[in-house]
Order: C-alpha cells, then sequence, then structure tokens
C-alpha cells in the first residue's frame, strides 16, 4: 500500500509539473459565454446568443454602418433603389459571393430567404415584422387567411436583370432597418433543399406554415456567406474558422471558439489569465468588483443602452374575483379595476417613484432617466420632453385630487407583483411601496414576487394591476418601441389598457411616412403627451459597458465604433 | 442466485415506471404557462405562450400527457430537450460517455485511497495521523462541492497555473478533435485509440480538478466506513488467533482483517457511482465539463421538463443496477451470504 502511495504522489507531482498552462493563441478568438445556443439557422434566430454566432457566420443585404443607427450601407446587395412611392425597393446584389458551400448566390438565394420566412414565421422568430412590411400582417398563413401563396410570392421576386424586387402593400419607413436585422440573412436554395428544408416551391408551401425551425437541419448545418464558417458543434463548443472564399477583406483573426461556461469565477478566471478573451459578465456590481481595473483587462463604460423599461398602471383591470384588487372599491381596502384611469393616480404614482435614488442603489450610479420608452440614441427621441421626478408634495397634491378626493379620505390597498428573481424589478417596487405609504397612512401597496412565465401570461390578459416589463429593439426605429408601448391596439397595450386618440392618430401617422423631420415631430407629440397622461413609470435605464482581453482590438470595442444594434463582427478583430 | 437476478432485473422497469408517474405527477404542480415558459426566449415571444400550451396539449388531463409521454417512450422518443437543443437520447449519448469517463477517473482512486486511509487510521487509532485524518474526514465530508470546486480552480489554476481550468479541452486541441474517430465518446479512450497521446493526456489533465473535487467530497464517507469496520474486525475473536498462531502484524491487517473490513466498503462502493453521478451536477457545472451532469443543471433552471424525465429515468436505471449488482458481488465475496 505504500508503495501505490508512493507512485499515486508521483504519477500527482508529474501531472502538475508538465501542466505548464500557456495564454489563448494570438489567431484564436476565445469566448466564454454563460448561457446556451438556441439555434443557427437565421429564419429563427431571436435572441442574443443565437445571433452572436449567425451575424458572423451569415450576411443580410444590408447592414449598419458602423455605430450609425440611420446610416445603412451594402452588404449583400451593392445598391438599392426605392420607387413606387416607397412601396417598391429594388437591390442589386453583390457578384461573385460564395456560400461556405462553395456555391455562388444568385437571385434565387435572395428570393427564397425571404419567402422561407414569410411561410414559416412562427412565434418562435422574429418575422412578424418582416411580414408585417411584406404581406401587411404580422401572422402566418395559418393565423392569418389574408395570407397566401400568390401574397408570399409576389412581394419578394428576381427580375430579368437579377435584382430583387421587394413589393409592399404599404409605405414602411423602417423596412430597410428590418432588412438588417440578423434574421434576414440570406440562405443557399439549393443546399437547404438538400437538407431538409423547404424546397421553396408553391407545391410544399402549405406544410412549412409557421414551422418552429429552432432545431432545422441548417441550424445543425448552417451553410451562409459570412467570414467566419462553423468548423464543429459540441455540448459546450463552437468552433470556427475565417472562410477562405469569403468576398470581403479577410479577418484577421483565424479561429474562434465559443465555450459555455456556467460557473462566473470560471469565466473570470479564464479571462484574467489571458485564456478567454471576451467573456459574460455577472452584472455591473459583480464585474467592477472582480474584473474592472485588472491587468490585461481592457473596460470601455458609458455605451448605449437600448432597452426601455417601465412600470404599467393598468386602467382597466380585469379577471373576475382578482385578488389583486381586494375589495373592488375605493374603501380603503381595496381598488377598483378601473383605480388608474384617473389621470391624478398615475401622476401621484410618477412623482413618487425615486428616479435618482433607483439609478444610484440598482444601478450603482451609471443609469439614465429617459423622457420617452424608446432609447435616445434612436431618431425620434426627444430630450426636451418633460420627466418626473421624485416629488412627495406633488405626488400628494395628485393624490389628493384624485377620484374626487375619495382616494385621500378612504386611502387604498393595492396588491402588485414583481418577477421572482429579479432583484432590480423587486427593488423598483419597494421603492414605490416605500414612498406611496409614506405619503399617506390609509395607502398601502403589498408586493408580491410570482412566476415571470404567469405574469406575462396574466398581464396579457390585463389581469396584473402592475407589472415592470422592458423592450428590446428589434430594429433600429422608433416604431419598434412607440408603437409597442403607446398605441391602443400596440403589442403591450393589453397590459396598461391607456388609449388615447391623438396618441394613436400620430403613431400611425408616423408609420405611414417616410418624411425622417415629420416622423421625429410625431414622435415629439407623443411623448409629450404620454407625460401629461402618465400611462407608465418610466424606470432609468442602464448604461452599458464592456470588457475584454487587452490581447483583442477593433472598431466594434471601442466606444466610438460600438452599435448596439448588431453582434460583435470577429472579422473586424484583431488580437496580439 | 438466478431467479434472485431475474427478480431484479424485473423490478427495474417497474421502478422506471412508477417514478416517471411521480416525476411527471409532480410537474403537474406547476402552471400551463410555467411549462411553457422554457420556450418563450424573449418579451416578444410572450405572445405565442397560449399557442404554445395547445400545441404541446398542456393542458390535457395527467392521463393523457402521461400516455402521450409514455407512447412516445415505447417509440424510443424521450423527447425533446430545450436545454440541449437535442433529442433527449442523443444528448444522453453525447454526454453520459464523458461522465463515465471522469467517474473511472475518480471512482478508482477514491476507493484506493479510502481503503489506505480508513486502514491506516485504524491501526493507529487515537494516534496523530488517525486524529489528523479524522479531522481531514470531517472537513471533506461537510465541504460544499461548488466551494471546494471553485477553491481548487482559483488555486491550481488562477494563482498557481499548474492545471487547466474549465472545459474539456485547450483550445488548440478542441479544433483537433474534430478529425477523431469516435468509438466510445469518451475523450482519452478515443484519442488513445486515434493514436492521438496529447489529445488524451489533455483531456486527462482537464479531470485532475474535476476529479479531485469529487474526491475530496466523496472519499470522506468512505474512509470513516472503512476505519470504523476495520476497527471492529480488528477486535474479532478471529484476528486474535491469528495473531496467537503467530502470523505477522502485516499478514494480519492485510489478509485476515482488511479483506473482512472491505464488506461495507463493497455496499458504499456500488452507490459511489450514484454519488458520483450526483456530484457530477454540480462539479460539472463549476469545471464546464461536457457531461450529463452539467445539462441537468441546465434543464432543471429552464424547467426543461423532457430533460429531467431523462436524467432522473437514468439516475434510477443507474441505482437499480447498481443495488443488484453490489447484492450479488456480496454473495461472490461473502460465503456466508446465499441467495435462493
Amino acid at each position: 500500500m505504500k508503495k501505490t502511495a508512493k507512485k499515486f504522489a508521483i504519477l500527482s507531482s508529474l501531472l502538475l509539473v508538465s501542466a505548464a498552462l500557456a495564454a489563448s493563441p494570438t489567431d484564436t478568438l476565445v469566448i466564454q459565454s454563460s448561457s446556451d445556443v438556441p439555434t443557427m439557422d437565421p429564419g429563427v434566430t431571436y435572441d442574443t446568443a443565437s445571433s452572436a454566432l449567425v451575424d458572423n457566420m451569415y450576411e443580410t443585404l444590408i447592414t449598419y454602418d458602423g455605430a450609425s443607427l440611420t446610416k445603412l450601407v451594402p452588404l449583400l446587395a451593392t445598391k438599392w433603389t426605392p420607387s413606387n412611392g416607397g412601396k417598391t425597393y429594388t437591390f442589386d446584389l453583390r457578384k461573385g459571393v460564395k456560400f461556405h458551400s462553395g456555391a455562388t448566390m444568385t437571385c434565387a438565394d435572395a428570393e427564397y430567404s425571404f419567402e422561407r420566412n414569410l411561410v414559416t414565421n412562427s412565434g418562435a422568430s422574429g418575422n412578424w415584422f418582416i411580414a408585417e412590411a411584406l404581406t401587411g400582417t404580422q401572422s402566418n398563413a395559418a393565423d392569418d387567411k389574408t395570407v397566401t401563396w400568390a401574397k408570399i410570392d409576389k412581394s419578394v421576386q428576381c427580375n430579368a436583370a437579377g435584382q430583387l424586387v421587394f413589393t409592399l402593400p404599404a409605405v414602411d419607413p423602417a423596412f430597410l432597418a428590418k432588412l438588417a436585422y440578423t434574421g434576414q440573412a440570406i440562405v443557399e436554395k439549393a443546399y437547404s433543399t438538400k437538407i431538409g428544408e423547404w424546397d421553396g416551391t408553391e407545391k410544399t408551401w402549405k406544410d412549412w406554415i409557421g414551422k418552429d425551425l429552432t432545431d432545422s437541419e441548417l441550424s445543425k448545418k448552417p451553410n451562409g456567406t459570412g467570414p467566419y464558417k462553423l468548423v464543429r458543434a459540441d455540448a459546450n463548443n463552437h468552433l470556427f474558422q475565417a472562410f477562405d472564399g469569403y468576398w470581403g477583406k479577410k479577418p484577421s483573426i483565424k479561429n474562434v471558439i465559443q465555450q459555455k461556461v456556467p460557473e462566473l469565477a470560471a469565466r473570470q478566471q479564464a479571462l484574467l489569465r489571458g485564456d478567454a478573451d471576451i467573456i459574460d459578465g455577472g452584472g455591473r456590481s459583480v464585474d467592477e468588483a472582480q474584473v474592472k481595473g485588472k491587468p490585461g483587462v481592457t473596460w470601455v463604460d458609458d455605451l448605449p443602452n437600448t432597452t426601455a423599461t417601465a412600470i404599467f398602471m393598468n386602467e382597466k383591470i380585469s379577471g373576475a374575483n382578482n385578488a389583486l384588487l381586494g375589495s373592488g372599491k375605493l374603501d380603503g381596502k381595496g381598488i377598483p379595476s378601473n383605480f388608474f384611469s384617473d389621470v391624478n393616480v398615475r401622476r401621484g404614482f410618477s412623482y413618487a417613484f425615486n428616479y435618482q435614488g433607483y439609478i444610484k442603489d440598482v444601478q450603482n450610479g451609471k443609469g439614465m432617466q429617459r423622457t420617452m420608452l424608446m432609447p435616445d440614441i434612436f431618431p425620434g427621441y426627444d430630450s426636451k420632453v418633460k420627466t418626473y421626478t421624485f416629488d412627495a408634495a406633488k405626488a400628494t397634491d395628485y393624490f389628493k385630487r384624485a377620484w374626487g378626493g375619495q382616494l385621500w379620505k378612504n386611502g387604498f390597498v393595492l396588491t402588485a407583483n414583481y418577477r421572482a428573481s429579479a432583484p432590480a424589478s423587486q427593488t423598483a417596487m419597494e421603492i414605490l411601496k416605500k414612498n406611496i405609504e409614506s405619503i399617506n397612512p390609509k395607502f398601502r401597496v403589498n408586493i408580491q414576487a410570482k412566476q415571470w412565465s404567469e405574469m406575462l401570461a396574466d398581464s396579457k390578459k390585463g389581469q396584473e394591476a402592475m407589472i415592470l416589463i422592458g423592450w428590446a429593439p428589434d430594429y433600429a426605429d422608433a416604431d419598434n418601441f412607440m408603437y409597442t408601448f403607446y398605441a391602443s391596439d400596440g403589442y403591450y397595450s393589453p397590459r396598461a389598457n391607456w388609449k388615447d386618440a391623438s396618441v394613436d392618430k400620430w403613431l400611425k401617422q408616423a408609420r405611414s411616412t417616410i418624411n425622417a423631420a415629420e416622423r421625429n415631430r410625431l414622435y415629439s407629440l407623443v411623448g409629450n403627451r404620454a407625460y401629461e397622461q402618465a400611462p407608465y413609470i418610466l424606470v432609468p435605464a442602464p448604461v452599458n459597458y464592456t470588457f475584454f482581453s487587452s490581447r483583442v482590438s477593433g472598431a466594434p470595442l471601442t466606444k466610438a465604433g460600438f452599435n448596439p444594434m448588431t453582434s460583435l463582427y470577429w472579422k473586424e478583430l484583431s488580437k496580439k | 442466485m438466478l431467479n434472485f437476478t431475474i427478480r431484479r432485473l424485473i423490478q427495474i422497469p417497474l421502478v422506471m415506471i412508477a417514478l416517471s408517474i411521480i416525476v411527471i405527477g409532480l410537474t403537474q404542480l406547476l402552471t400551463p404557462e410555467q411549462r411553457a415558459a422554457p420556450y418563450i426566449r424573449s418579451e416578444q415571444q410572450a405572445a405565442r405562450l397560449e399557442q404554445i400550451i395547445t400545441e404541446r396539449g398542456l393542458r390535457d388531463p395527467f392521463p393523457v400527457q402521461y400516455g402521450r409521454w409514455f407512447s412516445n417512450i415505447l417509440k424510443g422518443d424521450l423527447g425533446y430537450s430545450k436545454a440541449s437543443n437535442k433529442d433527449v437520447l442523443a444528448t444522453i449519448q453525447e454526454r453520459l460517455p464523458n461522465t463515465i469517463e471522469l467517474a473511472l477517473v475518480t471512482a478508482i482512486p477514491i476507493l484506493l485511497l479510502s481503503v489506505w486511509l480508513g486502514t491506516l487510521s485504524a491501526l493507529h487509532k487515537d494516534k496523530l495521523i488517525d486524529q489528523i485524518l479524522r479531522v481531514v474526514v470531517v472537513f471533506g465530508y461537510s465541504l460544499p462541492t461548488f466551494v471546494l470546486g471553485i477553491v481548487l480552480l482559483a488555486v491550481f489554476y488562477a494563482y498557481l497555473g499548474w492545471l487547466p481550468g474549465a472545459g474539456q479541452l485547450d483550445i488548440l486541441n478542441q479544433f483537433a478533435v474534430g478529425d477523431l474517430k469516435r468509438y466510445t465518446g469518451m475523450m482519452t479512450v478515443d484519442a488513445a485509440l486515434n493514436g492521438r497521446w496529447d489529445i488524451a493526456w489533455d483531456a486527462l489533465q482537464h479531470m485532475i480538478l474535476p476529479a479531485v473535487t469529487l474526491m475530496i467530497v466523496l472519499s470522506a464517507n468512505l474512509v470513516k466506513v472503512m476505519r470504523n469496520s476495520m476497527l471492529e474486525v480488528l477486535t474479532s475473536d478471529y484476528v486474535r488467533t491469528a495473531r496467537a498462531k503467530g502470523l505477522s502484524s502485516r499478514v494480519v491487517n492485510s489478509k485476515h482483517a482488511r479483506r473482512n473490513a472491505l464488506l461495507p466498503i463493497i455496499t458504499l462502493g456500488g452507490f459511489l457511482v450514484i454519488n458520483l453521478l450526483a456530484g457530477s451536477v454540480i462539479t460539472e457545472t463549476i469545471f464546464a465539463y461536457p457531461g450529463i451532469g452539467q445539462w441537468f443543471v441546465q434543464a432543471a433552471l429552464q424547467l426543461d421538463i423532457a430533460g429531467v424525465l431523462g436524467f432522473t429515468l437514468l439516475s434510477a436505471l443507474l441505482v437499480v443496477v447498481m443495488s443488484t449488482v453490489v447484492d450479488i458481488l456480496y454473495g461472490v465475496i461473502d460465503p456466508r451470504v446465499r441467495f435462493h
């Protein structure tokens, strides 16, 4: 036994000594992330983790020019010409572009890609907005019988000159921005058909309506025109190599490996040792404490944030015997279902939220109070619109006016849910509760945690009194936010039930003109009206940041070159 | 013995069915919305929640849902795991060999170490070495795996740089491994069979920290049991007789005492496989090791019911099989034990 132990000790020493480690090679970019990659099929890509890979393997017709959100430049197209009052777009396609399979891209591939997106258009994908532009409805043919093969076929066609022609049913000022979305990347028709995807014909299109492509054959065997091609994927790794046949400038970094490392400490240690170049962080407070300022790490702060978050105040709380309403009356033991329909209540709540306190406590001082529910870097954002501040006196004033003075006299008990295991949501609701209850001892706000899936479902049915929820952009256009939040038929409308005829009119006008100045004016009107009517409490937006190994550099990793609408393009990076 | 074995084999499917009813029944405590939630990847997709519930029949009565799952099982379809974005069966096929490989690398040293240290401790009862080992055992027994794993990673990878960090292979070998012909799914074995000793060595090095983590945590109990068993045997009559016959201490301890003291270790050793599987859940997550433990954590966090069920059934299968093996081995090793 003693001999065995001795051998064991010697073997252990040998292993330790021989395991001298070296930092990752200069021609290989190592990315460690915490999340899974749900799909590599652009037709269904609708999440950050998938986009990060798809954007480097596939290409769209057009893309954003560097950090600009308003200037779009050709990628697989070389130019485009709008006509017919903005209802027709003709695209010249780049010649000599090769797919990873070796085939040359043709107009038929581009036509097939868009038709495939319109036919499949499942809830899992982001195709609803390109469908809205090309077929006039967000739905697929199964859910909306006006969507026919003829309509899909006519919306995108190749002409005799080999140009791709889009025919829109109505003007869509956001159409070009929608084309820059990852999901509208071009796939190869022949290859896709060969591996078992839709064959692109009228004969079979019905079999593919609404089909979820998450686990498609194309997801398993991707084939794009992008600068990197997939070499191999296993349980925890996706390996890529620079594509030799790429039409553009050859990437400086030859290999890219994206590893799934769920444990934050393991990712941090890999970054600090030089084994990983880019990692998923653990949130600002953690990253500032454990990574910022460490040798070999570059920290870039004050980057734009493109999400918008609000606390909704539901003006028509539905659900028979909804427990959130308490007595269902304004008798000091509950609230009526239309509690928030009085603008004075909404204003009182808006003045009761401590915006600066939230920025200081939750966002480590790195937050920004916006004037409208849209990113402040988007065209159409008006910084001159007034904002609410934490002001107990003003809140008191409005609460005294609410419900003809009954609110102040009788008090209320409101029960609001917040997303379980979401500290930021919990803190926001706690701030609101504390401040409102301190205004009048008869005011009580009960807050309770609830599973997010249930909150989403219940709020969609109008059954949540309040909900803190955000929106991330699909494309860089104000409409994607403004219509979603403020239109009475917008996506979030059932959660707030706020309806303003003027706002509806302005929003519809803004989405039917391509005059940028006019659109900005209309959005400004909406912003001002929303300030007056206070349908939402605007939660301050966190300031974005990023960090990475100092061995890596490139425009997208600088403040000047960072574009929040695109993934990190590896082709623009270099490593030393 | 044959009857006993057949009876135990018949129990396996019955246990599996009972377990699947319990697990699927437990999922019914979640609302259909909660069970549909894993299929939602963004706020925008929340609109699809009801559609998902309908498509997957999540509002159907429990017997209908269970019947659907069971009929799929009979067709060899264990369902689709959202956590791995693959079929459950394919996921198990891909990941189980990695976990088995890690378990093998860990189990043998655990057993050798436990027997050695337990014997050492018993032979030096109440002396310094016994006291030290007892403290070490308590320490190892009470250490949470995730704490120990992170500490080892911080010390041996981040601070000293002696051992590789998270993952199964170094970066360059990740690219090279695509050319390997896979036979067993176990990286070291397949690499060796392909003549790529460098990759096998690299994979082995990557297993050291997760294996040591499991060893420290899991061997503590075995050392304790071995010590107690050895102490009991050392005071038995036949050991005294052996000593009285003039046999050397070495012969008495190793041939007479230790062999009999090994019996409880065999029982626990059988369940070591189960403990290794349980330990792999946390260890594989910390070390980004691509085994089924890591998959299970993701499946549980994402409410991936097909994934959780797949892992649970696999664990149950292993428990039943291992307990059967242990019972049979008992009979082989201890002539006093007989099965009829």
